[in-house]
């Protein structure tokens, strides 16, 4: 017989994913099923934690220019 | 806080979560067929491959009675 296992399916670019793969990687915490390039599955109850590590994340690499001054 | 809501909205653009199932370990590649493609006839089929011989479905109820169903008939 085949299982089902509950899960939440991500779809995400690949940028993302890789981001995910590498949280996971410490503790195997989050992950069920990797899927494909843009595709995984992940404990349901892990969700909130994973976008909270996820926004730590892209604030680390997302940097907005600083405003302009004005100059008129 | 702007900058944390532009954040967000950033990530939710670029994520999509679906809660459901992922069905797995099939007995043979028609009971696959079959299962996957009744989720996708009643609509609760999110993703699929047939390589993996894998799907996500957003509901369970209605599969498991189908699988019950076929393995009776057999």
């Amino acid at each position: 017989m085949p299982r089902a296992i509950r899960g939440v399916l991500i779809e995400c670019e690949p940028a993302i994913k890789s981001i995910i793969v590498h949280l996971d990687s410490k503790n195997n915490d989050f992950i069920i099923e990797d899927l494909d390039e843009q595709h995984l599955v992940i404990k349901e109850n892990m969700v909130f934690l994973l976008k909270q590590k996820l926004e730590e994340r892209l604030k680390e690499t997302y940097r907005p220019e600083e405003p302009l001054a004005d100059s008129d | 806080v702007v900058d944390q809501l532009r954040l967000w909205q950033l990530e939710n653009e670029r994520m999509r979560t679906t809660g459901g199932f992922l069905f797995k370990d099939f007995d043979t590649p028609q009971d696959y067929a079959a299962v996957s493609g009744y989720a996708e006839e009643i609509g609760v089929l999110v993703w699929k491959s047939d390589r993996k011989q894998m799907f996500f479905a957003s509901k369970h109820e209605q599969l498991r009675d189908y699988l019950k169903s076929r393995k009776k008939a057999e």
